[in-house]
Formats: structure tokens, C-alpha cells, sequence
């Protein structure tokens, strides 16, 4: 799309193949999802945590916990 | 079309903030604007050729779901029995009615989400209200993430954004409308919880639970008085914040909070200023803000009142809210509700496409926005009567009703979903009143008994005139996510994990008022609660300070929790509390089934977690009274809560779930189901596999 908020990243077709087949049998709903997961999941070990305060006032106001 | 000043106007959560916009994303928008009218007659006529072959299959030419959260099936089956829901009998006698089965556990985020995917929840991601960062141990909204521009330019006072914020949901798998929209069928889907942000697809959608409001909180209300001091309402209280006001004879000054200046680093609080000044009579005022005058009877709110920030010259950010005098002479009163998103023009991105809640709004008028938008914390803190609250909750309640109506005239083909927020959030306050032993309602007048048999019947009434609108070859589906019970009592699962000696605080304290889990000692403990749901073990490798090594035995001590909480008894009441708790894996598959809580925790009828162990605190004993008007409750064990489905078809299943919806919607719009939904179409005889979520 002309003003995606998406890039592209190219892979090897075969492994493509093989992460397709992977990602049916793993419960996602498309490739797309399973390799945006897998990549997140290492992200996360190079960010740093969102701030403590930050997070707490976010929450505030639900009415199911005080 | 609303562009500038707004777009980048800023805001987000003054948690997290976020820039909706930035100078490149305007350029975008207006070039994308262009793009979009010299096109418009091309793609007009493709969508019509596309749109005929796009129901060549289908069994009717719309689908319309209205969805009534937290219905309960006992109640309405009695109010059925008693005749109060002719709307409903009807339904039933021509249709179908089912018990809908519900998610582990059977809250809203998580059955919606489950509704939206067809999947259970090990695949959509979506396990309570709270998750956690086992880095940290500290908790997060589950279904979103809100950060800060990654780009920024410094211009003298001034940061302007380079980039958009990072908004984005977490709630993985696919909905069924983005199925239908690949297929060219279109959608409306207005308020299904868990949708902010909004989906991209062929259709309209307007979010609803978690959207933030203008102070970056889940809804934060406002109380005005010329007594005590600023800050928490009560000592007990997250959901308000008390602002002094100053008051000269017959005039009363304060302001209007808002979140930190997103363009400047480091700055105050944004405010605006507003005056109050007393009317003739004794029970008159007129709020003076921004240059609007707008009458202030006592005891009645006011209608949307819209106000601007300016963050810097040339932007702003824009809301609404409603202002509710409780008292002018004598000690000076007053309520605002949450400062919520202008639909108008929406600092966030509330609606898909972006301009759609203008359009309501232009329609209708303003709104509410915020996620969970009835104010509940004002009533349990008794800085709100019952009726007021009511007051609020049928307002948003026929707000909701005038923008679902308007989808039912334009979408004539597709699909048209639209939760009804009211029965909820009405159950939970209200519940006391209909249930004489509860503690919430002893030494007090039972002064609102028939609100929730009047409430069933005003969701009754909104079924028929759904149906006078329906016309032909539409099928209606009504249901509810989950269904209601009392909170009588809470269960601490924190205080039962340190008497079970799985948890330990530091200083070996034998309670914890810190919030959040923040007097735990993690190199002594195995298992902690946090959140609604259950309860996470603290892993190696897993947890930054987990102490449990994986596999085998970390198993075998989930296996001896379960064991040791099933059956779980109150000595006081001599009932079982928990019903049954449950490793994870017995009860989801899918790639998200890590992120959940180890093991979860069913609880029977009139139980529930307690407030603090929700929050991470430790209290005094395990089982105590809920005394809060908060005093109705779904988040207990998936089998004695279930929902309700009605059907103006004829379905052939005995047995339906809310992961049904989404398969059944797309069969009778000719699409065939994906292969990762776990649901089956209620079309044809059921065909269960175990394992899921039920």
C-alpha cells in the first residue's frame, strides 16, 4: 500500500517454504503473524522494560482491580 | 476534512505518551487524502462488481450480532419464564436459544477476544485485563502497547515527533472481519472490546475497552470540592482525583488536568482553567470554560462539553467530558467524568478508517470513548449516587444504540457487530440489591432492587427495535460474552500461596500494602499471583529471578498447587471456594500459551480474587467479605458463567461457544472457515474436539 505502516524483509524462498508449513501446524493464523512473533520475542531481549510509573498510571481507573 | 492543527496535535496517555501524528504522517494524510478522491470512482465501482461475487455463496446477505456483555443466563431464563422479555421469547420460539460457553477465564477481554478470532486464547494472546514482564514482575495493560515517537526534532522549546508513536495491539491471530473483508465482504463493527487500536480492513470500526483517556489512565473522574486536599479522593481510591477549588462569594475557580506537554521535554501538567458561578436560584450554576457557558442544574449532567490543551501555538488536543453538579451553596461539590478522546477529533486512533468516529460523531453528536466508559470507581468510592451512575450508563447505553442503528441503515449486506456495554457494568455495581446476604448490602435499605430486572427488560426492548429493522434475509445472533454471579467473598491468593509456603515477602513481613508485588522476596518464592486470572511460577530463565527450574520440576509443582487449591474450603461460609484450578495446558494450544498465567484458578459462584491479591499485595487472611458496590462478578470458574445466545435462525448444534460465532458468521456469508480457528459453525451438528478452552 502507498502509506502502509509495514516494510518489507526478504528471506530465502526455502525457508519461507518451510516457515509456511510451520506456522499451520503451530496454531497461527498466517505466516506474517508467526515470524512478527518470533522477532518480537527477540526484540524484547535487547528493550528495556517500560517505565515502572508509567505502566501503573496506565491501569489506574480499571474498574476490576484497585 | 480535519487536518492539521489536529493531526498533529498531539496526545497520548501522559503514561506512554504517544504522538498520533507527526509532520510527516500530515504530509501523508493529505497526499493520501488526494490519492483517495481521484480514485474513489474506480475503486466504487470495483467494490460493487466485487462485492456482488463476494456473496455469491452466502446463506443470507448480512450477519448482525448484538452483543449484550455479561447477560446472564439464569436471570434471563427466569425473566423469560415470567414473561418480562417478549422480544427475546420470540427470538427463542422462532430461532434458537443456547447457554454460550465462555473462555478460562470468562472475562471480556478474553472471550471477545476469542468471539473475534474463533480461537481459544492460546492463540489470540489475550489472558486477563493484566499481563506481566516476568523481566520485571511488574504488571501491563494485556492488550495494548503505547510508546513514544522513536524520532523526535528539536526546535528551541520545543520536541516535535518525527514518527508515530508506537499504538499497538496485542491481540495476535485474526479477526473474522478481516477474513470477510479479504473475501470483499464488508463490516461494521462498533465497540467489541479489545479493538483499540482499531483493525485494518474492509469495513468501519470504532474501538472500545482500553481505550485511554486524555490523562493516559483507564478513566480517572474528577471531584471538585472546596474541602479536604488535592490528589486521591479517599485513601482507598485509583480511579479519581480530588481538586480543591478556589471560591470567591458566588464564584468558584479550578482547572481541568491534562497530561504533561508531549512537545516540550520535561514540562507541567497541561491545564485549563474554568470558572463556576451560582445562578439565581439555589440549585443553579453556569460553568464558564473556554469560552462556553453551559448551564449547571444540580443532580444533572450536562451534555459533552468540549475543551482544548494547547500544547504549543497552532496545536491542540481536543476532548470532551461531562461535568455533574452535586452542590453549589453551602460546601461547593462537583463531578467530571474521565476526560475522554474528542471523536471528533480523536488524538488517538479510536476508528477505522480514522475518520469514522468523526463521522459519528458529526452524525450523532459526541460520544464516549474511553474503553470501559461507565465510571464505576465514582459509585464505589460514594462520590456518585446509584441513580447518577445509572444516569450515565443509559446515556452511553443510547449513544451506542444511535451509532448500531445507523450501521443496520447502511450496511444493507456484510456484517454488523455491536456490544452493548450496560448489562455489565450495571451487574457488577448492582448486584448487591438483588442478592439479600451480600455483605456489600448489609445495614443498608435495599433501595434497587428491580434495577437489574428493569435493566434486562430495557435490553429487551433494544432487541425488538433491532428486529423492526432487520428486513429480510438477515440473520441476528444476540449474545453475551459471559454470564454473572455474586462477589461475595475474596480469596487472596497471595496469602494462600504464603501459608502454603510458595511466597515470602522480605523481612519475612506477614502482609504487604505495596502494590504490585514489590515486597516480594524472589529468591525465597515459587508462585505468585497477579492479575484475575491465576497464578505464575516463578521460572528460571524465565523470570529475572525465577527460581524454579523448568520442565519436570516445574511441572510437578504446578500439579501440587492445582491439587492443593481445588477444593479450596471457607470456614466461615462452609462452602468450596475454588471450584477447580487448573494448569494452563490443559486448557489452551497455541503459540501464546507461554505468555499466560501457569495455572488458573475456577472459582464457584460468590467467590472471586480479592482486590489485593489482583494487584499484587499481600493481605491479612485468605478469605474475606467483599463490601464494595462492586459486588457482581464473571471471573470465576468458565462453566458456572456462562453467556446467552439467541438466534433469529434455526441452529442445528446443541452445544455452541463463543469461538462458534466467528465460524458460523462466515458460513452463512458463503467464506469458508481458516484453518486456524478452533470454533465450529453452529450450522451443523457439533463436532467438539477436547482441549480448548471449553
Amino acid at each position: 500500500m502507498m502509506f502502509s505502516n509495514k516494510k518489507k524483509i526478504a528471506i530465502d524462498k526455502g525457508l519461507y517454504e518451510r516457515l509456511a508449513g510451520i506456522a499451520d501446524v503451530g496454531g497461527y493464523s498466517s505466516l506474517d503473524e508467526f515470524i512478527v512473533h518470533i522477532l518480537e520475542r527477540e526484540a524484547a531481549k535487547f528493550e528495556e522494560a517500560q517505565d515502572e510509573e508509567q505502566v501503573e498510571k496506565q491501569l489506574r481507573g480499571l474498574g476490576y482491580i484497585e | 476534512m480535519d487536518l492539521p492543527g489536529q493531526l498533529f496535535a498531539y496526545i497520548g496517555p501522559g503514561a506512554g505518551i504517544a504522538l498520533v501524528g507527526s509532520f510527516l504522517v500530515v504530509l501523508a494524510a493529505l497526499v493520501s487524502a488526494v490519492f483517495t478522491m481521484l480514485t474513489w470512482p474506480m475503486r466504487r465501482l470495483w467494490r460493487a462488481l466485487r462485492g456482488r461475487q463476494a456473496l455469491r455463496k452466502a446463506k443470507v446477505k448480512r450477519v448482525v450480532v448484538l452483543g449484550l456483555d455479561g447477560l446472564e443466563p439464569t436471570l434471563t431464563e427466569q425473566y423469560l419464564a415470567e414473561g418480562l422479555l417478549p422480544n427475546l421469547a420470540k427470538l427463542k420460539e422462532t430461532g434458537s436459544y443456547h447457554r454460550l460457553g465462555t473462555t478460562w477465564p470468562p472475562l471480556s477481554p478474553v472471550a471477545w477476544s476469542s468471539f473475534a478470532t474463533g480461537t481459544n486464547p492460546g492463540k489470540h494472546n489475550i489472558f486477563d485485563f493484566i499481563a506481566r514482564d516476568p523481566r520485571t514482575y511488574r504488571p501491563a495493560i494485556s492488550s495494548v502497547r503505547i510508546g513514544e515517537p522513536r524520532r523526535r526534532l528539536k526546535l528551541g522549546r520545543y520536541t516535535l515527533p518525527l514518527s508515530k508513536p508506537e499504538i499497538k495491539l496485542l491481540r495476535k491471530s485474526k479477526p473474522f472481519w478481516s477474513v470477510l473483508g479479504e473475501s470483499g465482504i464488508f463490516s461494521a463493527i462498533l465497540r467489541v472490546p479489545i479493538t483499540f487500536p482499531p483493525d485494518r480492513f474492509h469495513g468501519v470500526q470504532l474501538s472500545a475497552m482500553c481505550v485511554p483517556d486524555l490523562l493516559g489512565t483507564q478513566g480517572t473522574f474528577l471531584h471538585y470540592s472546596d474541602q479536604g486536599t488535592a490528589g486521591r479522593t479517599t485513601d482507598e481510591d485509583v480511579g479519581g482525583q480530588q481538586m480543591i477549588v478556589e471560591r470567591d462569594g458566588n464564584t468558584v475557580r479550578s482547572y481541568l488536568p491534562g497530561p504533561a506537554n508531549p512537545l516540550e521535554a520535561g514540562s507541567e501538567e497541561l491545564r485549563i482553567p474554568f470558572t463556576v458561578v451560582a445562578g439565581q436560584g439555589d440549585k443553579d450554576a453556569t460553568l464558564k470554560l473556554g469560552g462556553q457557558e453551559v448551564p449547571l442544574p444540580e443532580n444533572t449532567y450536562t451534555d459533552w462539553v468540549k475543551f482544548s490543551y494547547k500544547p504549543a501555538p497552532g496545536i491542540s488536543m481536543r476532548g470532551i467530558s461531562r461535568f455533574y453538579l452535586k452542590q453549589m451553596n453551602g460546601h461547593f461539590s462537583m463531578y467530571s467524568t474521565p476526560l475522554q478522546i474528542d471523536p471528533d477529533r480523536p488524538v488517538m486512533p479510536i476508528s477505522h478508517p480514522p475518520v469514522y468516529s468523526s463521522y459519528l460523531s458529526r452524525q450523532q453528536g459526541p460520544f464516549a470513548t474511553l474503553g470501559l466508559a461507565e465510571d464505576t470507581w465514582s459509585l464505589s468510592e460514594e462520590l456518585m449516587s446509584e441513580d447518577a451512575f445509572l444516569d450515565q450508563a443509559y446515556n452511553i447505553h443510547e449513544e451506542r444504540t444511535a451509532m448500531f442503528f445507523d450501521s443496520l441503515t447502511k450496511v444493507r449486506q456484510g456484517m454488523v457487530v455491536c456490544v452493548f456495554d450496560a448489562p455489565d457494568r450495571i451487574q457488577h455495581m448492582f448486584w448487591r440489591f438483588v442478592d439479600e446476604d451480600h455483605p456489600a448490602l448489609r445495614g443498608r435499605s435495599n433501595t434497587h432492587g428491580d434495577t437489574i430486572p428493569e435493566m434486562y427488560q430495557r435490553m429487551d426492548d433494544l432487541v425488538g427495535e433491532t428486529v423492526e429493522r432487520l428486513g429480510e434475509d438477515t440473520a441476528l445472533l444476540v449474545m453475551s460474552d459471559h454470564g454473572f454471579k455474586p462477589f461475595r467473598r475474596c480469596v487472596d491468593l497471595n496469602k494462600w500461596l504464603m501459608e502454603n509456603g510458595y511466597l515470602k515477602l522480605l523481612g519475612d513481613a506477614a502482609h504487604s500494602d505495596q502494590s504490585y508485588l514489590k515486597q516480594v522476596d524472589w529468591t525465597r518464592t515459587s508462585a505468585y499471583a497477579l492479575g484475575l486470572a491465576g497464578i505464575y511460577i516463578n521460572l528460571a530463565g524465565r523470570e529475572s529471578q525465577g527460581i524454579v527450574a523448568a520442565g519436570e520440576v516445574r511441572d510437578a509443582l504446578v500439579a501440587e498447587i492445582v491439587e492443593k487449591l481445588t477444593g479450596l474450603s471457607d470456614p466461615d461460609t462452609n462452602q468450596t471456594a475454588v471450584r477447580q484450578a487448573v494448569a494452563r495446558e490443559t486448557v489452551y494450544r497455541g503459540p501464546y500459551v507461554d505468555a499466560a498465567p501457569d495455572i488458573l484458578v475456577g472459582y464457584n459462584p460468590g467467590y472471586r480474587v480479592s482486590w489485593e491479591s489482583a494487584v499484587g499485595k499481600v493481605s491479612a487472611q485468605v478469605l474475606a467479605d467483599n463490601k464494595k458496590a462492586w459486588s457482581g462478578d464473571h471471573c470465576i470458574h468458565p462453566e458456572v458463567v456462562p453467556g446467552i445466545l439467541f438466534s433469529s435462525l434455526p441452529l442445528e448444534s446443541t452445544e455452541a461457544n463463543i469461538m462458534d460465532i466467528a465460524p458460523t458468521a462466515l458460513e452463512w456469508l458463503g467464506v469458508d472457515k481458516p484453518h486456524y480457528m478452533d470454533g465450529n459453525s453452529l450450522l451443523a451438528p457439533a463436532t467438539r474436539e477436547t482441549g480448548d478452552s471449553q
